[in-house]
């Protein structure tokens, strides 16, 4: 289910980018992941986050123009894996 | 002999993403400074002044005209406790006048072969108010190594990230652009340094990722080819300005690491398409900079530039405004006509309108350029193109086995600072 995804992404995104000060319940799934009223993350934060899609999901991000709308939030993110993921 | 060398704060350009780069003009004059100096440098960028810190002679070095004012403040503050100042550095040499009035001197021009002289006047309390050597360039050879041990190298580093190293292969430029400074520093005749001392000082830097400053690389096509060809085989990753768009010399830069360029996008054109193409084709990135505010630049033509730069497929964008700094032509032609509406330096930060344009508003160009930043990034976030940036320099490495990884123990800080909690 994508909402258990949602779940554990938020708390692995907080370990693979060192985010303190924050808990995953606050992190809001819908939010943009740059910019204001978002995580506000940066180029360093797509890196760990492509890391860790890679390290936790065996899925691979190559640059490419669908990565903006992949990393838009953390719930794009989570149904990228849910439509990746190899079975 | 104590000498604290002070880099002054400025305010960086709105819109882009923070980053501090490790400062070239001070190494490089601590180069020129006698091995017996004992050199303490301060970026205040990054650092805070302690004033009553113990020294025998302050230098204040200067790039931008944004930093004059904040060197005077420095300059006045420490004189008001008995330590006399010297300033230098290009921003010193476009703003000499106004400098001196704040300095026990002020060097203009280019410091190699010339320190030993100037600290002896120091200490026979002989100091001059000038030291004049702007038209009087020293042999291009003894330009030294640039004393990078000055800097404290944890604070260009951003969450585990050391940053570029900057590094000149040569001086002067054989252009002459309308709102650059460098012909009237520099000269227009194009000085290279010895391959030899090229390979040596890029030998020597411990970093593998380099931002070569030279004005423009496509000086001489002969020069450039070889430089390449000699830096082939140190592996380092470096972006620049301008390449000659040649096949050879395109690829050349790519063996050599070439990892993206700085590219002036001006108007709207198949050249300029072509260019940005001809790069990409080579593998290496463009960060387009962008200048708004020409007298031939309507809104219609900022709209339809903005919208062109995403055709483009740039890899990065960087927008300023056009910007009278003194000694170009641009001054001359806009203080003569009467438009320039700010001659406060702090306001010449590249980010803001302070001359009256031709075709629109001083406020309406203002809007234009902030939209601008907006439109650029609105699809792909700024911080995500950097990202594919940064995956490209990456994959270089990983492909010639450059690779260094991240510094794990700073991955919490960032520019020497901790990291605020989000």
């Amino acid at each position: 289910m994508i909402e258990d995804l949602i779940l554990k992404l938020r708390k692995e995104i907080i370990d693979q980018l060192q985010l303190e000060g924050i808990s995953p319940e606050e992190v809001d799934p819908d939010a943009p992941l740059f910019g204001e009223g978002g995580l506000g993350l940066d180029s360093i934060d797509v890196l760990e986050l492509v890391v860790l899609l890679d390290k936790n999901y065996g899925i691979k991000i190559r640059a490419s123009k669908e990565g903006p709308k992949i990393f838009y939030s953390v719930k794009s993110i989570a149904e990228y894996i849910m439509n990746n993921q190899k079975k | 002999m104590k000498f604290t060398l002070i880099y002054p704060k400025w305010k960086k350009l709105r819109g882009q993403t923070e980053f501090h780069l490790p400062p070239h003009g001070p190494v490089v004059f601590a180069a020129a400074l006698p091995k017996d100096i004992e050199i303490k440098f301060i970026d205040e960028n990054l650092e805070t002044i302690d004033f009553d810190d113990q020294a025998d002679l302050i230098g204040i070095s200067m790039m931008l005209t944004s930093q004059v004012k904040r060197g005077w403040e420095i300059a006045d503050e420490y004189r008001k406790r008995g330590l006399p100042v010297i300033c230098g550095g290009i921003a010193t040499m476009l703003h000499a006048e106004e400098t001196s009035l704040h300095a026990d001197a002020v060097f203009l021009g280019e410091a190699e072969g010339r320190m030993e002289q100037v600290l002896d006047d120091f200490r026979n309390n002989q100091l001059r108010k000038i030291y004049d050597y702007l038209t009087d360039f020293p042999p291009i050879e003894s330009v030294g190594i640039a004393r990078r041990d000055i800097l404290k190298r944890q604070l260009y580093n951003y969450k585990g990230i050391q940053m570029v190293d900057l590094f000149h292969a040569s001086r002067g430029c054989r252009f002459d652009c309308y709102p650059c400074c460098v012909s009237y520093l520099g000269g227009r005749k194009f000085r290279p340094r010895p391959f030899e001392k090229v390979v040596e000082e890029l030998a020597a830097i411990d970093n593998n990722r380099l931002y070569i400053v030279d004005n423009s690389l496509s000086q001489d096509r002969t020069w450039e080819k070889q430089l390449f060809t000699e830096m082939i085989p140190l592996k380092k990753k470096w972006c620049c300005h301008p390449i000659d768009d040649d096949d050879e010399v395109l690829d050349l830069a790519a063996q050599a690491g070439a990892w993206f360029v700085y590219q002036a996008i001006f108007d709207i054109s198949d050249f300029i398409r072509n260019r940005v193409k001809r790069y990409h084709d080579f593998g290496i990135g463009v960060e387009g900079t962008i200048l708004l505010g020409l007298d031939h630049h309507t809104e219609d033509f900022i709209l339809r530039l903005i919208d062109f730069l995403l055709e483009l497929e740039l890899d990065l964008a960087e927008f300023t405004v056009l910007t009278p700094f003194p000694h170009t032509q641009a001054f001359e032609d806009l203080h003569g006509e009467g438009r320039i509406l700010s001659y406060d330096w702090n306001d010449y930060t590249c980010d803001k309108v302070i001359f009256q344009p031709k075709q629109m508003s001083p406020e309406r160009l203002q809007d234009l350029y902030d939209e601008a930043w907006k439109i650029f990034y609105r699809e792909k976030p700024q911080p995500y193109r950097m990202f594919e940036l940064f995956k490209k320099v990456i994959d270089k490495e990983m492909d010639d086995g450059s690779y260094r990884g991240e510094q794990r123990t700073q991955t919490k800080r960032k520019f020497g600072r901790e990291k605020v909690p989000s």
